[in-house]
């Protein structure tokens, strides 16, 4: 008892008597969170508040301070979005103009315009009038136009109306082509590149030809 | 805004059903996207990446780091990124991490502390956007 009286003299300055002492902490504990008692809170909180109205006078005139703030939203931002989905082009939009991105693309929806991009998958319902650029493009709907890209893959629901420059294609049957296709893509890199990735593709040029010479 | 909001699929081009198809998935430009030219869509649109043109939207959301030049008609526009141009939708709010030059037409607008605008917010009452399918051309 006596140690913790001592203890309880050193930390609580006030208050002299031993057994109250006891019976205080439980009271403080649950005087602070109501802030009644404990003399100590009342000026951390006055000194909270003056920070906290001295902050943003800081904070507010030169602008800039909030604009730091944009930096840190946006990279929640995209490692959200980044983790669900790329960028997806919903059927419900219809671009007129031109297209560029850095990273994956769905395109659902209509472009009327050139599209350049690194990994392109046009759906079953989209439609693109233009030139269509790109790393990879994978089509399953509709093109006017024209594809330029190292690997296209085109699937039994496309509908291609164009010249197709590739150095790597599979077409799969029941794709409709009408139009030329050119392994010609960056004249002197294709025969090198297309050699040694030949194996895959062998297969579909077979049946790409069949389809294209259907038509 | 309930008026607003029935009958805004009858001005807008089609029906109910392809409507509440286009709502389910929204269309999302990510940061490395950009375009130049004119979007229209049927359905929800979220930007962070550029773009500009003018927007036709139903709601459009500029997200943080996203960024538009041009003008946007919608119904409702949250912009959380930087715009450069104006904005004609019934509800607007713009969050405290945008940067907004240029003018919002609107109805009911909030504007979060922090947020950086630059340009006037004149007030229309609701039958103005009622009326309004396209870009006015007149610049005011």
């Amino acid at each position: 008892m006596s140690l913790f009286n001592r203890n309880d003299k050193s930390g609580e300055t006030k208050s002299a008597d031993a057994k109250p002492i006891e019976s205080k902490p439980a009271e403080i504990k649950t005087g602070e969170t109501r802030g009644a008692t404990a003399p100590q809170p009342q000026p951390q909180t006055a000194q909270q508040a003056a920070a906290k109205t001295e902050l943003p006078k800081f904070a507010e005139p030169p602008r800039p301070a909030p604009a730091a703030k944009p930096i840190q939203p946006p990279t929640p931002t995209p490692a959200k979005t980044g983790a669900v989905m790329a960028s997806v082009i919903s059927k419900a939009l219809k671009i007129t103009g031109e297209l560029e991105s850095t990273e994956d693309i769905q395109i659902d929806g209509q472009i009327e315009g050139d599209v350049r991009g690194v990994g392109v998958k046009i759906g079953q319902n989209a439609k693109v009038k233009g030139t269509v650029y790109g790393d990879e493009v994978e089509l399953a709907g509709t093109i006017e136009g024209k594809i330029e890209a190292k690997k296209v893959i085109v699937a039994a629901t496309a509908r291609m109306t164009g010249d197709i420059w590739h150095q790597e294609i599979k077409v799969e049957s029941g794709a409709y082509i009408n139009g030329n296709l050119k392994p010609e893509l960056g004249k002197a890199e294709p025969r090198s590149t297309s050699r040694p990735v030949a194996s895959t593709p062998t297969l579909s040029p077979v049946s790409a030809t069949s389809v294209t010479a259907a038509h | 805004m309930l008026t607003m909001a029935r009958r805004s699929p009858d001005q807008r081009p089609g029906p109910n059903s392809t409507r509440a198809e286009a709502e389910a998935p929204p269309s999302f430009l990510g940061p490395g996207v950009g375009i130049q030219g004119a979007l229209e869509i049927d359905g929800e649109l979220v930007i962070s990446g550029l773009v500009r043109g003018s927007i036709a939207a139903l709601r459009l959301v500029i997200a943080a780091g996203g960024c538009v030049e041009g003008d946007i008609v919608a119904h409702e526009v949250v912009i959380k990124g930087r715009l450069n141009g104006r904005v004609f939708a019934p509800t607007v709010s713009v969050e405290a991490s945008a940067e907004v030059e240029g003018r919002i037409f609107h109805t009911t607008v909030s504007v979060e502390r922090g947020a950086r605008v630059n340009g006037r917010m004149p007030w229309r009452p609701i039958s103005y956007f009622e009326t309004l399918d396209k870009l006015p051309e007149i610049r005011e």
